[in-house]
C-alpha cells in the first residue's frame, strides 16, 4: 500500500525535520503498526520524528493546516492500542527526544524531553542517590512521555503512587501548533491543574514536548519476602490483612498458579514451586532499622492466611531471584500460547479473593486458560488470557469473557482500567463505568484542547450516542 | 422578601433560607450575598444551579464557611450554596483505606471517625479543622504536610460534581489506581467552584504513623533558619514535614519568639530514632527539643491556625533551593506592617515546596501606607513570576486583592481556562473571576 500523505505536505514536513526524519516507505512503517497490544495492527500514513519543541510545534501547524489527523507515540510498549494511526493519519514518533535536559539534585527535580527511557532517568539520577519512582514493567524500554500519555504505574505506585504524582510541569504542544507551559514546581498558578489533567490523556489534548518530574532519595534498603499459598484466595486475603495493619509495602504482587508454571517451565525459572497456587511478593523500602519489624509483622499476616512456607531474600541476587516469577511472566507465556491478552481491571482490595475466584470461574465457563500476575497491593488486577488467534471460535469466547471480567470488577466497585489505558481496545467499556453525562464531559474537556479533535481520533471514548 | 427568597422559598424547607444580616457571616470576599441557601442533597443543589441559570444568579458554593476570604472576588454574588447540611459520612472502609462523604462533612468529625479504626486523612490544611472536605478539595488546600503526603489532588479517588448548569457527573471511583478515560478530577481539585459543586468526595486515607515526632532546631534569625532548612530538605529520608517558623519582631519576649525549623518525621518506632539521627546529621547539629505524639500534633495545630486573625496572608514561592532568597525578599514585606498594632508580621515556609508564608496581621495604612503596600507587593509579584515563581495573597482586604487580584499572571493556562469553564458552566454563573488572572 503507497502512503497517503500528499507529496507536497511530505516535502514541507521534510523540511522541518530533515529528509531522514519522515518516514512513508512501508517497510520502515511496518515498525509502527501496532504497540504492546498485537492484536489490533494497522499502517500509520507516515511516521515524522521531530527532534525538539519547535519542530513538534511547526509539524503540527503543517498536519492541522493540511487537516491530517495525528497519533503521537513513544516506545510503543503501550498495552491498549493506544498508538496507532490508519493510512489517514500521521504518526509523531519522540524517538529523537531523548534529551535529559537537567537533573537538579538539590531540588529534587529533572527536566527531560518526552524519549527519554523511564530507567535513564533514574540511572541519571543514581549519582545524586535520587530515582525515579514509576516503575513500569516495561520500565527500560517505555518512555517518559508515554508514561504522561499513559499515566503509567508499576508495582512500586503501591507506596509512592502513579505518573501524575511525579510531573510537576510540562511544555506542551497542541494539535493547532501552539506552545503551552503549563505548572511547575515551585509556583502556585491561580489556574487549574492542566498538568494534572493532560497526564493520562493518551495522546487525544497534545504531545507534551517537556516534562519536569519531582524524584525521590532513594530508599536506604529494601527487603523482599515470598509467601507461597496453596489457594489463591488466601494470598489476596494475606494482602488485605497486610494493608489493614498499617504496613505500607513498597510493592505486594501476586503470581498464581498457572503463571508460576510457565515461569518455571521457562529459562526464566526463579525456584518457585509449581504445585503452589499463589505466590505473594512483599517488599519493604525506607531506612533499614525500620524494615526488620515490618518484614516480620508481613510474615506474621501470611501465616495466618495459610501462608505454607515463606523466603525471604538474604542477598541481592535472592531478591532478584524472588521478582523473578513476576518480572518474567510476560515473556514465559509468550512460550504457551501463541496470543495473550493481558486485562488491566481494578477493585477494591479487600474484594480481590472474591473477584479472583470469579475470574477463575469465567475461565473454566469458556474453556480459556486465564493466568493472573498483578499488582495485588493495588486492587489492580491483570488476568492474561492464553489463546491462539487462528482459532475464530476461541477468538469469540475470548472477547466475551474480557467483558465478563471487566464488568465483575465494575460490580465489585472497581474500574476497567487501573494503568494500561483506554485506547482503542476498552473505549466501548467505558459505558460500564461512566453515563452519557461523564463521557459528554470528557469530551467537552478534549474540545477545549483540541478544537479540532485532530490529536488521536477513535481513542479512549466511545462515538457519542448517534442523535 | 428580595427576589431570591420569593423565588426559592417554594421550594425550601424554612430554616434552608438566610438572608439579611443572618447572610453575613457567609460573605465571600466582604462581599455579602443576597441569600444563602443550605442544600440538603445533590439533587437539590442541582435543582437550585438550575433555577440561579434561569434567573441569572451569581452563585458562590462553599462548604462550612471556613475559607469564605481567599480567593480574587467574585465578579458577583448573588447567592451562596452552603453545604454544611450536607456532611454524612457515607463509607469508611478500613480494609481497602478510603472513605465516601457528602462534602459538607467537616475534617474534625471525619479524623474523629476514621482515627477510631488507626487511620488519617494527612492533609493539614490552614484553619481550625472545621473545614468541609468539600471545600479543602475545591479549593485545594493543604500545609505542611504537603511535603509528604501531597494535596488534595493526591488524595481524591472520586467525586461527584454538579456542574454550573445542573448535570450531575460522578468521576473517578474508589479505587487507587484508574486510568479510565481523562481525569477530571484533577480539573476539580483546586477549581475553586468554578467548575462545579462538588457534592460527594472519596479520598484514600493513610495508616496513622506508630510514631509522631516533631524536631525543633532553634535559629538566631530569618537568614539562619532558611538556610538550615534548605539544608535539611535534602536529608536522604522522606520526612513528612519541614517548616520555618520565623514569629514577627514584636512578638520577641513571648515563648515562641525564637525562629525554629521544625521538621516532622512519622516513622514507626523501629525506624523513628534513625530517622532522627538522619535529620540531625543533615543539619548538622542537633534539635533543641523533640516533640512526641500529642505535643507533636499540638505543635503542627499551631501551624495550621497561625493565620487566624491576620489582615493579609501572602504565599510566596519559588523553587526549594531559593528559600533564603524568599524570606531576604519577604523582609520588604515585613515592612508593610502597623508598628504600633498586632504582633507584626510571621514568616512560616513549607520548605521542600519551596512555599514562604508571609502573615500580617495590620497593615500600616497611614501616611499612603496602602498605596506604598499596594506598590511592594505588584513589584515583588513581577520579580517572583519572572523566576518562574509567584506570589499569591491567599487572604487580604478588598482595597488591596481588588486592585491586584489574588493570583497573578497564569501565563499560557488562561485560554484554557475560559475553555474548560465554559464547558462546566455555560452560564457563567458559579464563582466567577474567583480564581484566575
Amino acid at each position: 500500500m503507497q502512503s497517503s500523505l500528499p507529496k507536497a505536505l511530505g516535502n514541507d514536513l521534510r523540511r522541518v525535520v530533515g529528509d531522514d526524519w519522515v518516514l512513508t516507505e512501508p517497510d520502515r512503517l511496518l515498525a509502527y503498526e501496532s504497540d504492546g497490544l498485537t492484536a489490533y495492527r494497522m499502517l500509520p500514513g507516515a511516521v515524522v520524528l521531530p527532534k525538539d519543541t519547535d519542530e513538534v510545534s511547526r509539524v503540527l501547524r503543517l498536519l492541522s493546516e493540511a487537516g491530517v489527523t495525528v497519533v503521537p507515540r513513544g516506545a510503543g510498549t503501550g498495552l491498549s492500542g493506544g498508538a496507532l494511526a490508519g493510512a489517514d493519519s500521521v504518526m509523531i514518533g519522540t524517538a529523537r527526544m531523548k534529551r535529559i535536559i537537567k537533573v537538579d539534585p538539590v531540588n529534587r527535580l529533572a527536566l527531560v524531553q518526552p524519549g527519554v527511557v523511564n530507567a535513564d532517568l533514574s540511572a541519571a539520577a543514581a549519582p545524586f542517590d535520587l530515582y525515579y519512582a514509576p516503575d513500569p514493567s516495561s520500565q527500560s524500554a517505555c518512555t517518559l512521555g508515554g508514561n504522561v500519555a499513559e499515566n503509567s504505574g508499576g508495582p512500586h505506585c503501591l507506596k509512592y503512587g502513579v505518573t501524575s504524582r511525579y510531573v510537576t510541569g510540562l511544555t506542551v504542544v497542541t494539535y493547532d501548533g501552539d506552545v503551552l507551559r503549563l505548572g511547575g514546581f515551585g509556583r502556585e498558578l491561580g489556574s487549574y491543574d492542566l498538568v494534572g489533567v493532560f497526564v493520562g490523556s493518551e495522546g487525544c489534548f497534545g504531545i507534551a514536548t517537556e516534562i519536569e518530574i519531582r524524584l525521590l532519595p532513594r530508599p536506604e534498603a529494601v527487603r523482599t519476602i515470598l509467601g507461597i499459598f496453596d489457594r489463591i484466595e488466601d494470598a489476596g486475603r494475606a494482602v488485605t490483612a497486610i494493608m489493614a495493619a498499617g504496613l505500607l509495602p513498597a510493592a505486594l504482587e501476586i503470581i498464581d498458579g498457572p503463571t508460576i508454571r510457565a515461569v518455571e517451565a521457562s529459562v526464566f525459572a526463579g525456584g518457585y514451586p509449581t504445585d503452589a497456587e499463589a505466590a505473594l511478593v512483599v517488599e519493604f523500602d525506607g531506612l533499614e532499622t525500620g524494615l526488620t519489624t515490618d518484614v516480620e509483622r508481613a510474615i506474621v499476616k501470611c501465616r495466618e492466611e495459610g501462608a505454607r512456607d515463606i523466603r525471604a531474600a538474604k542477598t541481592p541476587e535472592e531478591r532478584l531471584a524472588l521478582w523473578q516469577g513476576r518480572k518474567k511472566a510476560f515473556g514465559a507465556m509468550g512460550r504457551i500460547a501463541s496470543d495473550l491478552l493481558v486485562q488491566d481491571a481494578t477493585v477494591p482490595r479487600s474484594r480481590l479473593p472474591e473477584v479472583l475466584g470469579r475470574i477463575s470461574d469465567i475461565g473454566r465457563r469458556y474453556d480459556l486458560t486465564i493466568a493472573n500476575v498483578f499488582h495485588a497491593g493495588d486492587g489492580n488486577l491483570h488476568p492474561n488470557i492464553l489463546f491462539d488467534r487462528g482459532d475464530a471460535d476461541q477468538m469469540e469466547r475470548v472477547e466475551r469473557a474480557s467483558k465478563e471480567i471487566m464488568t465483575t470488577c465494575v460490580e465489585a466497585g472497581g474500574t476497567i482500567t487501573g494503568e494500561h489505558g483506554v485506547g482503542i481496545d476498552k473505549r466501548d467499556y467505558m459505558t460500564l463505568v461512566y453515563g452519557d453525562d461523564e463521557l459528554e464531559a470528557m469530551r467537552g474537556v478534549k474540545s477545549v484542547f483540541d478544537p479540532m479533535g485532530g490529536m488521536n481520533p477513535g481513542k479512549v471514548l466511545p462515538d457519542p450516542p448517534s442523535s | 422578601m428580595n427576589a431570591i427568597l420569593a423565588r426559592l422559598s417554594g421550594q425550601l424547607q424554612d430554616g434552608q433560607l438566610l438572608d439579611g444580616f443572618q447572610a453575613e457571616r457567609w460573605a465571600i470576599c466582604e462581599r455579602v450575598p443576597k441569600a444563602v441557601v443550605f442544600p440538603e442533597n445533590e439533587d437539590q443543589v442541582a435543582e437550585l444551579l438550575s433555577i440561579a441559570n434561569e434567573e441569572g444568579w451569581h452563585c458562590v458554593p462553599c462548604g462550612r464557611g471556613t475559607w469564605l476570604r481567599g480567593g480574587s472576588e467574585p465578579r458577583g454574588v448573588d447567592l451562596v450554596l452552603a453545604l454544611s447540611r450536607m456532611n454524612t459520612l457515607l463509607a469508611h472502609e478500613p480494609d481497602d483505606l478510603y472513605f465516601e462523604a457528602e462534602a459538607g462533612l467537616g475534617l474534625d468529625s471525619l479524623h474523629g471517625r476514621v482515627s477510631e479504626h488507626g487511620q488519617w486523612l494527612p492533609i493539614d490544611p490552614p484553619g481550625d479543622a472545621r473545614g468541609s472536605v468539600g471545600a479543602m478539595v475545591s479549593l485545594g488546600c493543604a500545609g505542611p504536610l504537603r511535603a509528604g503526603f501531597g494535596t488534595p489532588r493526591d488524595h481524591v479517588l472520586g467525586a461527584t460534581i454538579v456542574t454550573g448548569d445542573g448535570r450531575l457527573l460522578r468521576l473517578g471511583g474508589k479505587v487507587v489506581k484508574n486510568v479510565a478515560g481523562f481525569d477530571l478530577l484533577k480539573l476539580m481539585a483546586g477549581s475553586w467552584g468554578t467548575l462545579g459543586v462538588i457534592t460527594k468526595v472519596t479520598a484514600r486515607l493513610h495508616p496513622l504513623p506508630e510514631v509522631d515526632r516533631t524536631l525543633l532546631f532553634k535559629c538566631r534569625d530569618a537568614t539562619e533558619c532558611t538556610a538550615l532548612a534548605s539544608l535539611i530538605i535534602c536529608a536522604p529520608v522522606l520526612l513528612a514535614a519541614v517548616e520555618v517558623l520565623i514569629p514577627g519582631d514584636r512578638e520577641e519576649g513571648q515563648s515562641d519568639s525564637t525562629p525554629l525549623v521544625a521538621v516532622r518525621v512519622l516513622e514507626s518506632a523501629a525506624a523513628v530514632s534513625q530517622a532522627e539521627n538522619v535529620v540531625t546529621e543533615q543539619a548538622g547539629t542537633p534539635p533543641f527539643r523533640c516533640l512526641e505524639g500529642e505535643e507533636s500534633r499540638a505543635i503542627f495545630a499551631n501551624v495550621q491556625r497561625m493565620e487566624e486573625g491576620a489582615e493579609l496572608v501572602l504565599r510566596l514561592s519559588l523553587l526549594p533551593s531559593r528559600l533564603p532568597e524568599l524570606a531576604m525578599m519577604a523582609q520588604e514585606l515585613v515592612d508593610l506592617c502597623d508598628p504600633d498594632v498586632g504582633g507584626g508580621a510571621r514568616l512560616a515556609g513549607h520548605a521542600p515546596s519551596g512555599i514562604l508564608r508571609v502573615i500580617i496581621s495590620r497593615l500600616d495604612r497611614r501616611e499612603g501606607g496602602l498605596d506604598r503596600a499596594l506598590a511592594v507587593l505588584e513589584r515583588l509579584r513581577l520579580s517572583l513570576e519572572a523566576e518562574s515563581g509567584s506570589l499569591v495573597i491567599s487572604e487580604g482586604p478588598q482595597d488591596v486583592v481588588g486592585p491586584l487580584g489574588a493570583w497573578g499572571d497564569v501565563g499560557s493556562a488562561a485560554a484554557l481556562m475560559a475553555g474548560l469553564q465554559r464547558e462546566f458552566d455555560p452560564g457563567a454563573i458559579l464563582s466567577q473571576g474567583r480564581l484566575g488572572p
